[in-house]
């Protein structure tokens, strides 16, 4: 199913996050337009976009911390904010970077928010601490831990409430390469061996690719497209192969005559051809592609579909925006 | 919410206030060193010239020392512990971390004042026992308070710095800042309040000031200690006034906990 702005529905069970219509105004600015979105349980969701694209919005909308203007929302199949309490006992956040009391240590404030959870939450904190690898540096004051500890100390205070969905907001903020590699390794563990729902926004293209299972891309507060993240990327790319042969001119020549291309061109990964419409089904044609080129005495190396990275389509979907934004700005 | 839910939460809102050293520090100090630099400073002068300063203990001296406790130094501290309960989560930041456990924004609030009155009366407390002990020891020859005088003080020095403890928990909840509310509050009570009661052409009116309502319930005189700019009030006037300051303080801080953007 190709990716597209309308939500994909799994059909398997509520969704973990979903919305429909949902708006946040701030006086005449629309920080998040119409947003339907559909995170279906048991994924790694990424939620991409630029920065000041309504992520961090959406985010504190969908938990409460500001109202919405417009729109219905569920989280874990509960409509909120009628049983928001009910939802939120199984839904573990970082919004924006962590904050704790800095003259506690990271055990004590994992009390304090045990405490204000439930009296059965305070047996999670040994081994939250254990889980994110802080159990030796727990009774130091928060003020001395580093960035990449406060962020593990704040997905331990996630994990107290054994959440089925985890919502977590631009994650690896100031994480160092080793840091962020352990973080993106403990959101597939959540996913793959708990079975948990990880919903990550990010503006980082290569970490929602490397992570997440689908994504939703949104600009300017809306949606732009979601789906998985592999066709995310194929989108932009369908029916273009890339072509490394021994002889390019001569390739170039014949492919520019054979009419199974609509266009061909050079790049540094050798030749980009763009299947005609009317060459038929992928597959085939790409076979046909090829049997030309051999019978006209031209070795090929590599013949394979153009696979563009999230971040190319990402880069696309947006220039194209703002195209239309400045087009719409233009008077007649 | 279950009691045992609101005793954790209670809990833990008085391990964020005791664990904060700069603000016990002060509250401890404010609350004895101005009783200590009176016993000490009044005991030396008694013992230079023991006609002209009468002793440092006994009735006079527990009289000058629940002022300095009850009516000046301790309500400051009360002030300090005050607003860091009401203001402590949001100036941190962790207010929104706490909104979405799901607990309801009233109970977070609601936990703080208890908190905040308990740590307070700690402080005041120990503030009144060097009081007794002050009174006792430096009473020369002397009569000392009665045991009911010394209850009754007891009790006062509670109300006095409870009330206004609540009160600051409610302002800087309102206000998510403590700079703003701790600085309103003590130019309230130690400029604003002597000022208003000693304009005497404000008449009644000055039923409505805080600290009038409160010395009210005082064991002593202090109208006589402070100019005689006390205010006499009806019996249960100054009752129905620390009420509605209360209510009205505590009902502000309720509503914007659970009105703000967190």
């Amino acid at each position: 199913m190709p990716p597209t702005a309308e939500p994909v529905r799994d059909g398997a069970g509520e969704a973990a996050i979903e919305t429909r219509g949902l708006t946040k105004r701030f006086g005449e600015r629309v920080a998040v337009d119409a947003v339907d979105l559909y995170v279906p349980r048991g994924s790694a969701f990424g939620f991409l976009g630029p920065n000041g694209a309504g992520k961090t919005t959406l985010i504190r909308t969908l938990l409460g911390l500001t109202t919405a203007s417009a729109g219905t929302m569920r989280l874990l199949g509960l409509p909120v904010p009628e049983r928001r309490a009910e939802a939120l006992q199984r839904v573990g956040a970082i919004v924006e970077e962590p904050r704790f009391h800095q003259h506690l240590s990271g055990r004590e404030n994992l009390r304090v928010v045990a405490a204000v959870r439930g009296p059965e939450v305070r047996a999670r904190i040994e081994p939250a601490l254990a889980r994110v690898g802080l159990s030796a540096r727990a009774d130091d004051r928060v003020a001395k831990y580093s960035m990449g500890m406060r962020q593990r100390l704040g997905v331990a205070r996630c994990l107290l409430a054994d959440p089925q969905l985890l919502i977590l907001d631009e994650p690896t903020n100031g994480l160092d390469p080793g840091g962020i590699q352990e973080f993106r390794e403990m959101i597939r563990a959540m996913v793959e061996h708990e079975g948990r729902t990880v919903f990550v926004s990010s503006h980082l293209l290569d970490e929602v690719e490397k992570t997440c299972d689908a994504a939703a891309i949104v600009d300017r507060g809306k949606i732009v497209t979601q789906g998985p993240v592999a066709e995310l990327a194929s989108g932009g790319a369908a029916g273009e192969l890339i072509i490394g042969v021994d002889d390019p001119d001569r390739a170039l020549q014949l492919l520019e005559a054979s009419g199974l291309v609509a266009s061909v061109r050079r790049s540094d990964e050798g030749l980009r051809a763009v299947l005609a419409q009317d060459a038929g089904e992928a597959g085939p044609a790409t076979a046909r592609l090829n049997a030309a080129l051999v019978s006209a005495g031209i070795g090929v190396m590599r013949l394979e579909p153009a696979r563009q990275s999230l971040e190319q389509r990402f880069l696309e979907i947006t220039s194209r925006l703002e195209a239309a934004a400045e087009d719409e700005e233009v008077p007649a | 919410m279950s009691a045992t839910v609101a005793t954790q939460m209670i809990g833990a809102d008085f391990l964020k206030l005791r664990k904060r050293r700069g603000t016990i520090a002060w509250s401890l100090l404010l609350a004895i060193a101005p009783l200590l630099i009176y016993f000490v400073v009044s005991a030396a002068q008694h013992s230079s010239n023991p006609v002209e300063h009468p002793p440092a203990g006994g009735v006079n001296g527990y009289q000058d020392a629940l002022r300095i406790v009850a009516v000046f130094f301790a309500p400051i501290a009360a002030i300090l512990i005050g607003t860091d309960a009401g203001a402590g989560d949001a100036s941190a930041g962790v207010f929104r971390d706490l909104v979405v456990t799901g607990r309801s924004r009233l109970a977070l609030f609601a936990t703080r004042v208890p908190a905040a009155i308990g740590l307070t009366w700690l402080v005041a407390t120990l503030a009144y026992v060097l009081v007794v002990i002050g009174t006792l020891a430096f009473a020369g020859g002397g009569s000392n308070p009665s045991a009911s005088t010394f209850v009754n003080g007891y009790l006062f020095t509670l109300l006095s710095t409870g009330v206004i403890c609540a009160v600051a928990v409610g302002l800087s909840s309102l206000t998510a800042s403590r700079p703003g509310a701790l600085v309103a509050l003590i130019a309230w009570q130690l400029i604003a309040s002597p000022i208003l009661t000693n304009i005497s052409s404000l008449g009644s009116a000055r039923d409505l000031v805080l600290r009038e309502a409160i010395d009210h319930f005082s064991p002593i005189g202090l109208g006589d200690g402070h100019g005689g700019g006390r205010v006499t009030m009806a019996g249960g006037t100054g009752l129905v006034v620390i009420v509605v300051w209360l209510a009205v303080f505590l009902a502000l801080g309720a509503w914007r906990t659970r009105t703000m953007d967190a």
